[in-house]
């Protein structure tokens, strides 16, 4: 079903709630959703630009403020503003912009605004709607709180490197820097939330902790290491491609290169054993030990696993996948990041959005998870470095332009 | 009715696995009225996690629901779905919309009954374009992601994977917070919402900053291992006992200094390779080597706490014991105690048993400082068709009867 057209950005889910991100990487992705939700997000950088603007890789390679692909990923939509939180004059023009705002999400160390006067028990005299979200490595509270972090540290911690690459590999993190993103996810999710009670229920705001070890740990509950701990005192281990959810499910080695297939039901078994028997002329997988759903095959695992590498070796990626869900199976080629821009699919469902920048040029941006009319595609790149310090500084707080020079000069913006 | 932010808003969830009744349990410990939508003829897949005795994995899904059985294919069934729907806010499934016509559920029928309903659909790669009818599940469509391929180390081309659908788990909080802008939008201007969501593409918004380092300097994504492009050491050390490893991520000149003095300030820090960041990350692989040496000689613990003191971020490779043991979830209280039921096919899901162990569910990561999110234990299969099918839908007594009687709510 669709709605009749597309929906003006007033009609947006979040329209007219205005956001003040003030995150670093644990927390970008937050203020990204909200923006792709339709909130005017207000980026607040330090004078000399947010420290991910020097996170590679870089366009062209050449670092650059604006050629930052890491900035440039995680802030389409966003506005932003420079401005100054330590110096006195900085904090009065953010009371001013929090006055305004419906959100603050911030994910400094514990306690740093608290030190600049702009944690959240001071930020509420002035807005007391204020919905404010900390995402933090490992939340406010805990012996940990202080602990440094990084992506490779959280990964670890949170137990994902333990159980993921092959089994005589070291732990390994994942490539995308996973743990960017849920954290935000569920920050995004409580400040929607917050914002509900606000309007809705309490009329009053609230402050939101969120820590990413926490978050990331609910993020592989069908693995859950500390459960499997508890009921076993076994340690969950590195499974390597192959699940054992059931048998078979997970990657395997082809023609020319890797490609995912797993069965859950009986049928799906019947399809693929007749598919590897009509393709190798074997007909022992055709036998009864074999059949079955879900609980079938466990005990067979060594011996199906060789028949399906056996059979797909023979095929390529695209080969398997037309004749598997064909056969209805669930077979899906193994895909690089190159694959997935030249994705029919995904072009189909326009998920690859083209945004220009005035520095970086037009690239492809994905637009996101849903597929709706009421949630656009991001509607502009990133922002250049305090892009939107005019307009809303003195267009909408009302400063002149020489107060505006002042600050400048000041090193204030 | 429970307390909580959504309270008083009702939510009906139809589907299994992952994503979708992660979606239901969210709003439910946000105080959304979440009523799930069974039968006891068909169960849940996550019944039955390898290694785990079946039903243990349940709670984590499932608590704090209204669960109700109905067999939506009964000729019967039909009247009750509408009172269903149309006692509902959202409904939410991840069912093939050819299958939910065959059950006489289409959204435009759905609309029908109920104008005001916000309707989730969970898909797996997106209804719209080629692979619109294609059968995916969330542990596969991950490879679809683009992350495999960039996992792992550079001498081994197997694509890296934790093996579990964490895709799945994107989708699984991007729903619930569509659908509370939904109902904010609905109460600003009167609209409701039509949402589609894919697990497919839940997970390739998350592939990160390399899609557009392939567009922008045809670059395919590194793979190094633990290595990092710009930062060096950078890795996961190994530690005393069996596959115990810390892990050690030095940026700073300051970290670099922290780790030296930690590490007993040995000579060979003071080596021209490892002077600058530069230096080291092009001398890594040296440089993980006598790291390694120093930190054989301790336990993970004791080389997180020992860097940490010193300012450099390091820490565990946790296990299921450390993470089941961490005084930092313990004090944070993020594992509740649960219990769960014994699945028993053939017997409806009022008459299972409960199992014996301890079993624990997490509590929802986010700490509201005002309105915490609720915890619950997780109702039987069945366990709460009195309270939604009388109270709520209205059905008499001897209606229910005769609908027991003829196998409509089973």
């Amino acid at each position: 079903m669709q709605e009749a057209a597309a929906a003006p950005d007033d009609d947006q889910l979040l329209a007219g709630y205005r956001v003040l991100d003030l995150t670093q990487e644990l927390g970008v992705f937050c203020g990204k959703l909200l923006a792709d939700l339709g909130a005017d997000v207000i980026r607040i950088e330090p004078p000399g630009g947010d420290p991910s603007r020097r996170r590679g890789p870089f366009l062209k390679d050449v670092p650059h403020p604006e050629h930052s692909l890491h900035f440039l990923y995680y802030n389409t939509g966003k506005r932003s503003v420079t401005l100054d939180l330590e110096q006195p004059e900085g904090q009065a023009l953010f009371k001013r912009l929090l006055a305004k705002a419906d959100v603050v999400v911030e994910s400094f160390p514990p306690g740093y605004l608290d030190g600049v006067g702009l944690g959240y028990e001071q930020l509420r005299k002035v807005n007391p709607g204020l919905v404010m979200a900390a995402v933090t490595p490992f939340g406010q509270t805990g012996p940990y709180k202080d602990f440094k972090a990084s992506d490779l540290v959280l990964m670890g911690m949170s137990g994902w490197m333990q159980i993921t690459g092959e089994p005589e590999w070291p732990p390994t993190r994942q490539g995308n820097e996973q743990s960017h993103f849920p954290g935000a996810q569920y920050a995004a999710l409580g400040i929607v939330a917050a914002l509900y009670n606000r309007d809705l229920v309490s009329g009053a705001g609230q402050y939101l902790d969120v820590s990413v070890m926490e978050a990331l740990l609910t993020y592989y509950t069908e693995n859950h290491a500390a459960l499997t701990w508890l009921l076993s005192e076994t340690n969950v281990g590195r499974p390597g491609v192959r699940s054992r959810m059931t048998v078979p499910m997970g990657v395997f080695p082809c023609q020319d290169g890797w490609i995912a297939l797993g069965v859950v039901s009986a049928a799906e078994w019947e399809s693929l054993a007749r598919w590897i028997a009509e393709a190798t002329g074997d007909d022992a997988i055709l036998d009864d030990k074999y059949k079955g759903g879900t609980h079938a095959r466990q005990a067979y695992y060594d011996e199906i696993i060789a028949y399906v590498i056996g059979f797909v070796t023979g095929l390529t990626r695209q080969e398997l996948f037309t004749e598997g869900q064909r056969r209805n199976l669930a077979v899906l080629p193994v895909a690089t990041v190159e694959d997935m821009l030249n994705d029919p699919h995904l072009a189909a469902g326009d998920f690859w959005v083209e945004l220009d920048h005035p520095v970086a040029g037009r690239l492809k941006y994905p637009r996101g998870a849903f597929d709706t009319d009421i949630i656009h595609p991001p509607r502009k790149a990133a922002p250049l470095l305090g892009e939107d310090n005019q307009s809303i500084y003195c267009h909408e707080l009302g400063l002149s332009p020489e107060e505006l020079g002042a600050l400048r000069s000041g090193g204030v913006i | 009715m429970p307390q909580g932010i959504l309270r008083g808003v009702r939510v009906l969830e139809l589907g299994p696995l992952v994503a979708l009744p992660l979606t239901g349990r969210y709003l439910a410990a946000l105080g959304a009225e979440v009523i799930k939508l069974e039968t006891n003829r068909v169960l849940d897949d996550m019944n039955y996690i390898p290694g785990w005795k079946p039903g243990i994995g349940q709670p984590e899904y499932q608590a704090m629901k209204r669960r109700i059985t109905l067999d939506v294919r009964h000729p019967k069934a039909k009247p009750v779905l509408e009172k269903l729907f149309k006692i509902s806010d959202v409904f939410v499934t991840n069912f093939r919309r050819r299958v939910l016509r065959e059950w006489g559920m289409d959204f435009t029928q759905i609309r029908e009954i109920n104008p005001n309903i916000i309707i989730l659909w969970q898909t797996g790669a997106g209804s719209q374009g080629p692979y619109g009818e294609h059968k995916t599940f969330g542990n596969l469509i991950q490879h679809l992601c683009g992350v495999s391929p960039m996992t792992g180390p550079a001498d081994d081309d197997t694509p890296g994977t934790a093996n579990n659908s964490y895709s799945d788990y994107h989708a699984g909080v991007f729903q619930p917070t569509a659908i509370i802008a939904a109902l904010l939008r609905r109460r600003r201007t009167g609209k409701t919402a039509f949402m589609e969501c894919s697990i497919f593409k839940a997970g390739a918004v998350t592939t990160g900053p390399a899609v557009l380092d392939f567009q922008a300097n045809g670059r395919f994504p590194l793979r190094l291992g633990n290595r990092h492009r710009y930062a060096a050491p950078h890795n996961a050390y190994p530690c005393r006992g069996d596959d115990r490893w810390c892990t050690i991520a030095v940026f700073t000149h300051q970290e670099w200094r922290g780790l030296v003095q930690a590490m007993g300030s040995p000579p060979w820090a003071q080596d021209g390779r490892f002077l600058t960041a530069a230096d080291r990350v092009r001398h890594a692989e040296e440089l993980d080597g006598l790291i390694s040496q120093w930190t054989q000689s301790f336990t993970a613990q004791e080389v997180m706490e020992r860097l940490q003191q010193a300012g450099v971020p390091a820490g565990v490779v946790a296990r299921g014991q450390e993470l089941a043991e961490s005084p930092q979830l313990k004090d944070r209280e993020f594992y509740r105690d649960t219990r769960y039921y014994i699945p028993e096919r053939g017997k409806p899901g009022t008459e299972w048993e409960e199992g014996e162990e301890k079993v624990i569910a997490w509590s929802v990561p986010i700490r509201f400082s005002e309105t915490p999110c609720l915890s619950g234990p997780m109702h039987r299969i069945g366990e709460d068709n009195d309270y939604v099918y009388r109270e709520l839908c209205r059905i008499s007594p001897q209606e229910m009867d005769e609908l027991n009687r003829e196998g409509v709510l089973s």
